[in-house]
């Protein structure tokens, strides 16, 4: 049923749009919301409240309150009041058992008040323990808001906007528009967010409107999160002008959540907007001039005002509701009962200052005109309109908190919190206003305090008889206005490095996992050991182009990497390879790679797979403190890397270059750094031997990554994947750092003893290195041979003499060693070469044995061939 | 024995044995709306990028002063000039991969960069490093590492996807 | 977080395109004791007020400068290009 048409109304009564709420077919007009429409429709229940299932209808009406949520196309939550009506929607309730009209669970609303006390999750089903899984359950159905998809329907690609203003201002009411037009008219850039669609289609000169739109919140650097449909705009905004108005604040009485009391801006809006009377007879309640001026407005079109309360003459009324199935049907003014269908309470408006709040501003409370203003703008931030206080005021809301009915006062829709609860957490002890809101959780609902911070204040300053100003408020924090999670998570992008060669790993049916932030393969088989013996026996190729490539040039370049390193690079020979460890100054291990020098001030340098751009930093960073003359390039994204190794790996590659004899062995020797022409591809040959078979690491322009390892292939390499490899490498007893080594690993504690020169004058770790070699050893990294065929996972404990004295780092079963293979941290006395321990495997332990050295061609003489 | 850069170079190679690291997330799709520029020359440059006067054709991205980056048809001639002027430069043409997209709109899907104010170096997605360039109009030229190429371009795609939902939902709504 | 940082080279930009390295520390010359050690890998100022700090312009130019942070407001007075050592030392130590 609609009004005639009304002057500022918002419905084009031309244009019939129909969609389904709860099954059934509902009409309205293009420019309705789906809650204006459903009112129109007769609609007045529109919600079941949180904890006690007591119906609801619209309050505010104006996007604040939590009574309209509802689950439209499937998004749950949806308050339809503020929801443009579009053809086709599909409308459900949420949150009720049966119906709206008849919702089984509002039971709770007669018998669980004793149950369901303040706080009442906090001490009630605590014990027994092990029935928590079903009280969770029940909980889950019985309290929460809507439900989400669990099919995944309906998803929405969410994005983000990088957007620059000027000056942007929210809040699209009077003061907003004036003040857009007026930073209009000086300059460009200047963009007003408003979280209605009144806007929508208006012309504001020079000024770009984003609505309906939601700012989140104001953070430093002039950041800004709009939220429009399902895009985040983030604005980073020169000056920030807050226009966000005020809040109409409901009244606390018996009764004063029945359907039909309502705000006085809500009824404004049916009325107004969409032409709907929201009642026939109503009684209104109100303290400042302009709410009370409603009753004017509402007998213009022809609802009945038989009473109307004017709250600053005549501040102490008492008030209560009476209702009829959850439907106001009367109220009474201190002991007078009038007949009615609709109450217009307010305590008055409340300037909406959480923004401001946010970025910084100081909340103080007014006595004179009872509201909280913000004062103390930072720099860059304005507050216009009633934001700023003006034309607000508010009476106390709490008016009586006793019926003669004894029905609940609510300070809080949202949680269903009622002024008992309020008391309640008071007499518990719980006296501050910030401890209130963890324990009710009054105003940690939806509508994050826009309706009940003020008044859960005054009831706290009442009781605990200290001024408002004393209770003071709770942290203003974002997200201001309620925002889908998606829409913060933004798209999903979780991009991997892939190597040149990453789809010929797929295309051989690779089983690919994450190594650090790549893409790697694990193997390509279901037997990895497979592989592992295909390296053994005869060829094999794996793809490293993962590993860090860093160059290091200039004059200083060995005098930088003598620094950097524990151990030599100044005596290294162009042509050759040494093996280089990382160390800080905490003498903490950090990376692990080889060095190679390739000129007398060229190095190339290579990390592990998730080292490269940590130690191009690192590098970097100890460069930008000392200064030398040497340029650090990392080349990893430019180079492909595969390392071709077995017996083979010679004759392979031989048959690739223009003269085998390139490769032999007498001009190519283990450890030698070569330029070759591999398939007429330019290359870096590393000969060294990870796994512990003859190979050669070739580094080439990336873009040849699939030329290359298809020739490899052809030449009868089988490729291997990380686990093989992590077999191979643990026979010759290889570390893998951040795998066997961790934060408190240093070289004398993981058996490199030999490796730092501590005659050189300084590098990165000497000082911490020479205080380890003064302190006892509190453990060390050793190799070991299970006595059974039983295999620990990494991290199994050690066990000595009954007690934890260990752990193991990695494990393998190793077909070549016979047997299972490990590292493990062990105390230095339990250290020696055969002595036996124990780890525990599945419950039950197993014994061990130390086994110092390569466990795989000990003499090297297989990769040295 | 010393060994040179020529490594570096995928221009020493046979160019039919190069494989674009966009090449299949762009297989299929319209270079007028994402085009791989991934085969151009890109040369790193350290030193006294002052002293760096480019060629005929090339463009200068200088990052720092001691820092740039430089787009040519030609990286093994530019890496040679440079280093007989005694600036240090790497062809790094195989670590990034780069491609052209249109629209200020996209961009802003993209990137947080002022795009008044390009060539730029920031991030895309808000994390993955890149080097931004626009051109006359509204085309803008992207880099990236390459080993992120993929899945960049992917998101890219998808970004323009939703664009184009948006577009056609406007273009309807106006219709109707 | 989400101030504004300045690059040397790069102009104002968000916070997440820099990577933080710390308190600027200072390093033992030539043999330390254990107490001097600790002090310099473990123990930080950690103030309330204007620090000396690290930054890289990571996901920009990589450029690594010096910022003083006001810790307590994350504004930042004044931004400088580092010093190497050996400049300050005429080229040698």
């Amino acid at each position: 049923m609609r009004l005639p048409p009304q002057p500022r109304e918002r419905i084009d009564r031309s244009q019939r749009i129909l969609f389904t709420f709860d099954g059934k077919v509902v009409g309205g007009y293009a420019g309705d919301t789906i809650g204006s429409a459903l009112f129109a429709h007769g609609q007045r229940i529109f919600s079941r409240s949180f904890k006690y299932h007591r119906p609801r209808g619209l309050l505010c009406c104006s996007g604040h309150c939590p009574n309209c949520l509802m689950t439209v196309d499937g998004v749950p939550n949806v308050r339809v009041c503020v929801e443009p009506i579009r053809d086709g929607a599909v409308v459900e309730p949420q949150n009720v058992w049966g119906s709206l009209e008849r919702d089984v669970l509002s039971i709770t609303d007669k018998i669980g008040g004793p149950f369901t006390p303040v706080g009442f999750y906090y001490r009630t089903m605590i014990r027994p323990r092990r029935l928590w899984p079903v009280y969770e359950k029940v909980l889950r159905n019985l309290a929460g808001l809507g439900r989400l998809r669990k099919d995944g329907a309906g998803h929405t690609r969410y994005d983000v906007e990088h957007r620059r203003a000027r000056v942007l201002v929210v809040g699209g009411g009077e003061a907003g528009r004036a003040a857009a037009l007026a930073a209009a008219a000086l300059g460009p850039d200047v963009v007003l967010v408003d979280e209605t669609a009144d806007l929508v289609g208006h012309e504001l000169e020079g000024v770009e409107v984003l609505a309906p739109a939601r700012a989140l919140g104001i953070w430093e650097g002039g950041l800004v999160p709009v939220v429009a449909g399902s895009v985040l705009h983030r604005f980073r905004a020169e000056r920030i002008v807050v226009a966000a108005g005020a809040l109409d604040q409901p009244l606390v009485f018996p009764g004063n959540d029945l359907v039909g009391v309502m705000l006085p801006g809500g009824v404004r809006r049916l009325v107004r907007d969409f032409a709907i009377a929201p009642g026939s007879r109503a009684v209104v309640i109100a303290a400042g001039e302009e709410d009370l001026e409603i009753a004017g407005e509402l007998r213009e079109v022809g609802v009945a005002v038989p009473e109307v309360v004017d709250l600053t003459s005549t501040p102490a009324r008492r008030i209560e509701a009476h209702g009829r199935k959850g439907r106001v049907a009367a109220v009474s003014v201190d002991g007078r009962k009038v007949d009615c269908d609709l109450v217009v309470a307010s305590a008055g408006r409340q300037p909406a200052y959480s923004l401001l709040a946010q970025a910084g501003a100081r909340v103080e409370y007014d006595e004179s005109r009872g509201i909280f203003v913000p004062t103390n703008l930072p720099a860059g931030v304005e507050a216009v309109g009633s934001v700023t206080g003006e034309d607000c005021v508010t009476v106390d809301p709490v008016r009586t908190t006793k019926g003669a009915g004894g029905d609940k006062c609510f300070v809080c829709v949202c949680e269903d919190v009622t002024t008992k609860d309020i008391a309640r957490a008071i007499d518990e002890g719980f006296d501050s206003i910030e401890l209130a809101k963890r324990y009710t959780t009054v105003t940690m609902g939806p509508c994050q305090g826009k309706l009940c911070q003020l008044a859960s204040i005054r009831l706290y300053a009442q009781a605990t008889g200290v001024g408002e100003a004393a209770v003071g408020t709770t942290t203003a924090r974002p997200p201001w206005a309620p925002v889908e999670l998606g829409v913060l998570a933004g798209r999903h992008f979780e991009p991997a490095r892939r190597t040149s060669v990453h789809f010929r790993h797929e295309e051989a049916g690779a089983r690919m996992m994450w190594a650090g932030p790549w893409k790697r393969p694990y193997a390509y088989g279901e037997r990895p050991e497979d592989e592992v013996r295909a390296v053994h026996d005869s060829l094999g190729v794996i793809d490293v182009s993962t590993l860090g490539k860093i160059l290091v040039e200039g004059p200083e370049a060995a005098d930088l990497l003598e620094r950097l390193y524990p151990n030599r690079f100044g005596d290294l020979r162009p042509g050759r390879i040494r093996y280089g460890v990382l160390t800080s100054d905490a003498g903490r291990i950090m990376d692990d790679g080889t060095v190679a020098r390739l000129a007398d001030d060229l190095y190339y340098v290579t990390t592990t797979s998730t080292g490269a751009d940590s130690v191009t930093a690192w590098f970097e960073w100890w460069n930008a403190v000392w200064g030398y003359d040497a340029e650090i390039v990392n080349v990893t994204g430019a180079l492909a890397a595969l390392n071709l190794a077995g017996p083979r790996a010679r004759e392979a590659l031989g048959r690739l270059v223009d003269d085998p004899d390139v490769v032999s062995a007498e001009s190519f020797r283990y450890l030698d750094a070569k330029a070759l022409v591999v398939a007429g591809v330019p290359c870096l040959a590393l000969r060294i031997g990870f796994v512990g078979e003859l190979g050669y690491e070739l580094h080439f322009p990336s873009p040849a990554g699939e030329h290359v390892w298809d020739r490899l292939v052809a030449e009868g390499a089988r490729p291997f994947g990380l686990e093989p490899q992590r077999v191979l490498r643990l026979e010759k007893g290889h570390i893998i750092v951040g795998q066997d080594t961790d934060s408190e690993s240093n070289l004398l504690s993981a058996g490199m003893q030999w490796l730092p020169k501590m005659d050189k004058d300084d590098f990165v770790g000497k000082l911490a290195l020479e205080h380890f070699a003064e302190r006892p050893e509190r453990e060390r990294l050793v190799g070991f041979r299970m006595e059974e065929d039983v295999l620990p996972v990494e991290g199994a404990q050690i066990v000595v003499e009954g007690r934890p004295a260990g752990r193991v780092t990695s494990a393998r079963r190793s077909e070549a060693v016979g047997g299972v293979i490990g590292l493990a941290w062990l105390p230095p006395d339990r250290a020696e070469e055969g002595t036996r321990f124990e780890v525990r495997v599945d419950r039950r332990l197993v014994g061990a044995r130390v086994a110092h050295g390569p466990f795989y061609d000990p003499a090297g003489e297989r990769m040295r061939a | 024995m010393s060994v040179t850069l020529d490594f570096l170079s995928p221009s020493r190679c046979d160019p039919d044995v190069l494989v674009s690291p966009l090449a299949r997330a762009l297989a299929g799709i319209d270079p007028a709306l994402v085009e791989d520029l991934s085969a151009q020359g890109k040369v790193e440059i350290r030193g006294d990028a002052d002293r760096v006067e480019p060629a005929e054709g090339e463009e200068l991205i200088r990052l720092t002063p001691r820092r740039a980056f430089l787009l040519t048809s030609d990286p093994l001639a530019a890496v040679e000039r440079l280093r007989a002027a005694g600036v240090r430069a790497y062809d790094v043409t195989g670590g990034y991969a780069g491609f052209a997209v249109r629209g200020e709109r996209l961009m802003r899907r993209l990137t947080d960069l002022d795009l008044e104010r390009l060539p730029a170096a920031g991030p895309l997605f808000l994390r993955v490093p890149a080097i931004v360039l626009r051109d006359d109009g509204d085309r803008f030229r992207i880099y990236v590492a390459q080993e992120l190429g993929h899945d960049v371009v992917l998101a890219v795609l998808d970004a323009l996807d939703g664009l184009q939902a948006l577009e056609t939902a406007a273009s309807s709504e106006g219709g109707a | 977080m989400s101030f504004l940082l300045e690059c040397p080279r790069c102009g104002s930009r968000p916070v997440d395109e820099f990577a933080y390295f710390g308190e600027v520390t200072r390093r033992p010359k030539g043999s330390a004791s254990l107490r001097e050690l600790t002090e310099y890998v473990y123990f930080r100022d950690n103030v309330a007020g204007v620090q000396r700090e690290w930054w890289q312009h990571r996901t920009g130019c990589g450029e690594w400068f010096l910022a003083e942070r006001d810790t307590r407001t994350n504004e930042v007075l004044a931004i400088h290009l580092p010093q190497p050592e050996r400049a300050q030392a005429g080229g040698a130590e």
